[in-house]
Order: structure tokens, then sequence, then C-alpha cells
């Protein structure tokens, strides 16, 4: 009976997720449809659930024929045991607010990131670089950065959308020459260390490459002309020239965006930037 | 509440939003392959010679695909059979690593990419082969705890479809909560644990890559899940360290050795995860940069 509770009960937060849009604040919606089909799966194993439920217990306990010997070892109540690890997220799923990923995050996750850099394996300090490259096969991700360098090169203002934040942050990083004393846009929150000035703020997006937890912060360091107060995780959308400054704890040459316009702005309704084209 | 046991929480849901559709996937084709496809299938095409039984055997294991749960049964079955020891370890070893829902849900965990997945069956199979050399020389008798009787499926196909739906419920309440707790020690880890907490554990070439092994045996996740959350840890574990954990995991954790321990000999189980550990740890270190 209470399995089959515990089947509806993760039928119901599938498709509460997608009903209420609430699903893209767990993964890229990009694979959004593996989780919608598992929807009638979910449902046809209740359904089936109830059907063996209605006709009584199993008739092949004694016959042994179902190979798994879980059924046999485990005890009735050993097996009831547990239930609540099972009612556990569907009760969390419909209760508790969605939380979102903040400087919390970047606090635990952060400061040793993606040792993509085949040429220096030690170094541990590309946080900040969007590197996707070991996400892709080497040929179609050059092939990507090239379309987007030959893109981006083009123009002298360049407003980055949540669409293209990771692409161009990654062109950005990895041919910082070529958008020197170009101005550039972007929207994210502010997070500061202890080794910054106190008019130098990281500006970081989370980016999703399938589901939160997989996420890693993308982003800039930023650099006000005066000190300025922000607080970690405020939002803001920052206009500048992106120029390159030898950045001592990373002991990196790293783009820095000379502030020039400023806006505050409220957490957006999708904090996230995700990984959607190939 | 507490912002961080919320992000936790999230984590956790998102972990389960991601490997729930693979882990049905895998309990839904165990199902049918148990009811539908018979021991004495198997057992038939194993050959005399011993190096051809243990090649053949991670071949069929390779294409079987059977969770690292399911597959204990079906080892001891098929030795009840006649089927060797060094035949059916390695069968029980490529079963749930190298097959295609496992392999098709570590492509898409790690970003359409199919370098991790091809190390990560190129090294299951090095190592279920070596396992399966080293026993067949080591061990002459079974190993076995006892003799399992023989079963009978069901004749009709409504039975047989019926069967094969019982027994994906089954497993997926067997699996399932391995995979709960696992997301959660998983997202536990990522929300309170300081990566530069988990650099000193293991920084080193071996040391981070037994420190994943460790991860893996301790988690007990599916094999058919286990890629997503291998890949939350990539952005603080080599690629050598994250292969070690989708290689060394199925073949040895938690829940599966409680199996072993009840089906096999105690010493016989002990002696298979060290000899596992260690080629694990070997293999993957050579091959994977």
């Amino acid at each position: 009976m209470i399995r089959i509770l515990i089947l509806i009960g993760f039928t119901f937060i599938f498709m509460h997720l997608h009903a209420t849009g609430d699903i893209s604040k767990y993964i890229n919606m990009k694979y959004s449809w593996i989780s919608f089909c598992t929807i009638f799966v979910l449902w046809f194993l209740t359904i089936a659930e109830l059907i063996f439920y209605m006709i009584g217990p199993k008739k092949h306990d004694d016959d042994c024929s179902c190979g798994c010997a879980h059924n046999h070892q485990e005890s009735k109540w050993k097996r009831r045991a547990w239930y609540p690890i099972y009612i556990l997220p569907v009760l969390t799923v419909l209760f508790l607010p969605v939380a979102t990923l903040d400087s919390n995050i970047v606090e635990a996750k952060g400061f040793h990131f993606p040792i993509y850099d085949k040429k220096d394996p030690y170094s541990s300090h590309q946080f900040l670089q969007p590197d996707t490259s070991s996400f892709y096969g080497e040929e179609a991700y050059d092939q990507m950065i090239h379309r987007d360098l030959k893109k981006f090169s083009k123009e002298d203002n360049i407003n980055l959308e949540d669409e293209e934040f990771l692409n161009t942050m990654e062109t950005i990083y990895r041919y910082p020459g070529e958008f020197s004393g170009k101005t550039i846009s972007f929207k994210g929150f502010m997070y500061q260390t202890k080794e910054l000035k106190k008019n130098q703020y990281f500006l970081f997006r989370f980016g999703i490459i399938h589901c939160i937890a997989d996420s890693g912060v993308f982003g800039m360091l930023i650099e006000f002309p005066d000190d300025a107060a922000f607080k970690n995780d405020d939002w803001a959308t920052v206009t500048g020239e992106v120029s390159t400054m030898y950045y001592q704890p990373f002991k990196k040459t790293i783009p820095v965006l000379k502030v020039t316009k400023m806006k505050r702005e409220q957490t957006p309704k999708d904090p996230y930037v995700y990984r959607n084209n190939q | 509440m507490n912002s961080s046991l919320l992000q936790m929480n999230t984590i956790l849901i998102s972990i389960l939003i991601e490997a729930l559709p693979f882990v049905l996937l895998g309990v839904i084709i165990s199902g049918i392959i148990q009811i539908f496809v018979t021991d004495e299938m198997m057992a038939r095409v194993i050959p005399k010679n011993k190096i051809g039984a243990v090649l053949l055997a991670s071949v069929i294991g390779a294409l079987f695909p059977a969770c690292e749960c399911g597959i204990v049964p079906i080892t001891r079955r098929l030795m009840a059979k006649g089927v060797p020891l060094y035949a059916a370890i390695p069968f029980m070893l490529t079963g749930p690593i190298i097959n295609p829902v496992v392999l098709f849900s570590t492509f898409v965990a790690f970003g359409n990419d199919w370098k991790i997945v091809l190390y990560r069956a190129g090294v299951a199979f090095i190592v279920s082969l070596l396992v399966g050399l080293i026993l067949s020389f080591q061990f002459k008798t079974p190993q076995t705890k006892r003799e399992v009787h023989l079963r009978t499926s069901p004749k009709k196909m409504s039975a047989k479809l019926s069967e094969a739906t019982r027994h994906t419920i089954d497993e997926f309440f067997s699996v399932g909560k391995f995979l709960i707790i696992g997301g959660l020690i998983a997202a536990g880890m990522q929300t309170f644990v300081k990566t530069s907490t988990l650099f000193s554990l293991g920084q080193g070439d071996v040391s981070s890559n037994a420190v994943m092994m460790g991860l893996a045996y301790v988690l007990s996740l599916c094999s058919s899940a286990d890629a997503f959350i291998a890949s939350s840890f990539r952005s603080t574990f080599t690629d050598s360290a994250i292969v070690s954990f989708l290689v060394f995991g199925p073949m040895f954790d938690i829940k599966n050795t409680l199996m072993m321990l009840s089906q096999f000999k105690t010493k016989f189980v002990f002696t298979l995860l060290a000899y596992v550990f260690i080629l694990v740890l070997i293999v993957s270190i050579l091959i994977v940069h």
C-alpha cells in the first residue's frame, strides 16, 4: 500500500514541477523531455502496483521466480524501514521553497575549479574561466569558439544576454586580446573575497550544464573607479571596457572590466545561465 | 530554515530529477531481461577453455544490462548451472558497467562527450579480464555458500509481462533508496564541504583515485545514475579519479558487498574486493590522463 503512495508521490512531483515550470530551477530545460517521459513511466508503474496490490500477495514468493535475493533476505519490516527515505524528497519538493544557488555555494564550491588546462595541470584557479571544452569533443569545441570569436570581434559594444553568456565569457577568456578595449555589459551577482580591493568585485552567474548539481560559477572581475559598497549576492548590470590585469591569488593575468556604468537589479526570475548549444 | 539546508535540498532534488529517469529505464530493462532471457541460454555458450571463457563472460556481461544489485543473484544462479567461478565473476563485474543504459547515461551526464564513456568501458573491461584470469588460477572450487534451487519462469506471455513489471517495481524500490541516500550525501558535500577539504584528502595521483573509489563504495549508487553524481565532482577531481569512481562503484559498493556476502564465502568476497580495488586503481591511473 505504502509503495503505491510513494509511486503516486513521485509521479505527482514530476507532474507538479512540469506544470508549475519550477523544473527550470533544477535542470537545464534542454533535457526536460527526459523527465517529461518519466511521468508516463511512473504512471504505468503506479497503476501496475495498484493492480498487484488488489490481486493480492505475490504468488512467486514460494517458487522463487524473480531472481532477486532482496525479496527473500529482507523481511517485510526491514523493507518498510526504508520507506520514509522515499517520502522525504516528495515532501521537500512540495513544502520547502526552491533555493537559489548563491555566494554560499561559491564559498563551498568556488576556489578550486575545473582543472581543464592541460598545459598547467596544477593550476587550480580557473573558476573564472568558463572552460567547457571538456564537455565537447575538441573539434566541435574549436569550431564553436571560432564562430563566436568571429561574431563578437566585429562588434565594439557587446551586450551579454543570458542565452549567450557562457559562450561569450568563454571566448573572452580564451582570446582576451581580441576583446581588449571593447565595451561589454552583463548582469550578475556580486562576490567579493578578501584579496580584492574595495572597488573590485567578481560579477558571477551560475552556469548550468545539466542540473544544478553540476553548476559552476562563471563571470569576470570588475573594477569601479571609486570604492563601491555591495554585499555578496547583490545583483547588478555593469557596462565597461575590457582590460587585463595581473591577479596575484591566481598568479595569472585575467580580464577585468573597468566599469563605466552600473545599474542595480532585482534578483532575476531565472538567475542561472544555461549551456544550450552544441 | 537555514538557507544552506534549502540549497542542499534543491541540489538533492535536481540530482533525483536527472537520475530517476535513467534508474527507471534500468529497472525496466532489467525486469524484462530477467524474465525473458533464461539462464540456460547464458550457460550454454560458455566455452571450456579458461581464457576463452573469461573473455566471453566479460563480453556477455558487457551485453547484459543489469544493475549491480540484480546481477549478484543472476551470477550465483549461473554458477549453480555449471558456469565456473572465473567466468561468472567477470560477467558480474562488466554487467553493471558496460551496457547501453549505463553508457548512455554516462554520455548524457558528461555533456554529450564520448571520452569518459570510452574510458569507463575500457577500464572496466580490462579489470574484469584480469580478475577473471587471476581467479582461474587461484580458485578451483565455486566459493559459493550453498546450492540454490533452480527456478521456473511462467509460461504464458501475459504472466511473463506481469512478472517483468513486478520485478521492475521491486528493483525500483530496492535501488531507489540508495539513489536518494547517495544524492543526499553528494548534495551535502556540495553545500557544506569546501572543495579545498576534499583536495587535502586526495591531492596526489594515487590518493585522489583512492578517495573517489572510497566515495563510490560509500555512496552505493546504481550504475545507471552514478554518472550524474560523478559529473558533479568533475570540477574537483581529475578524469582519472572520476573514471576510477565510475568503474569501482558498480563493481563494489556497500549494498552489493552485502549481497555477495550472502551468496559467496566471506574470505572470497574480501579477496575479490582487494583485487578489484587494486586493479581499478592501477588501470585507471595507467590508462586515463
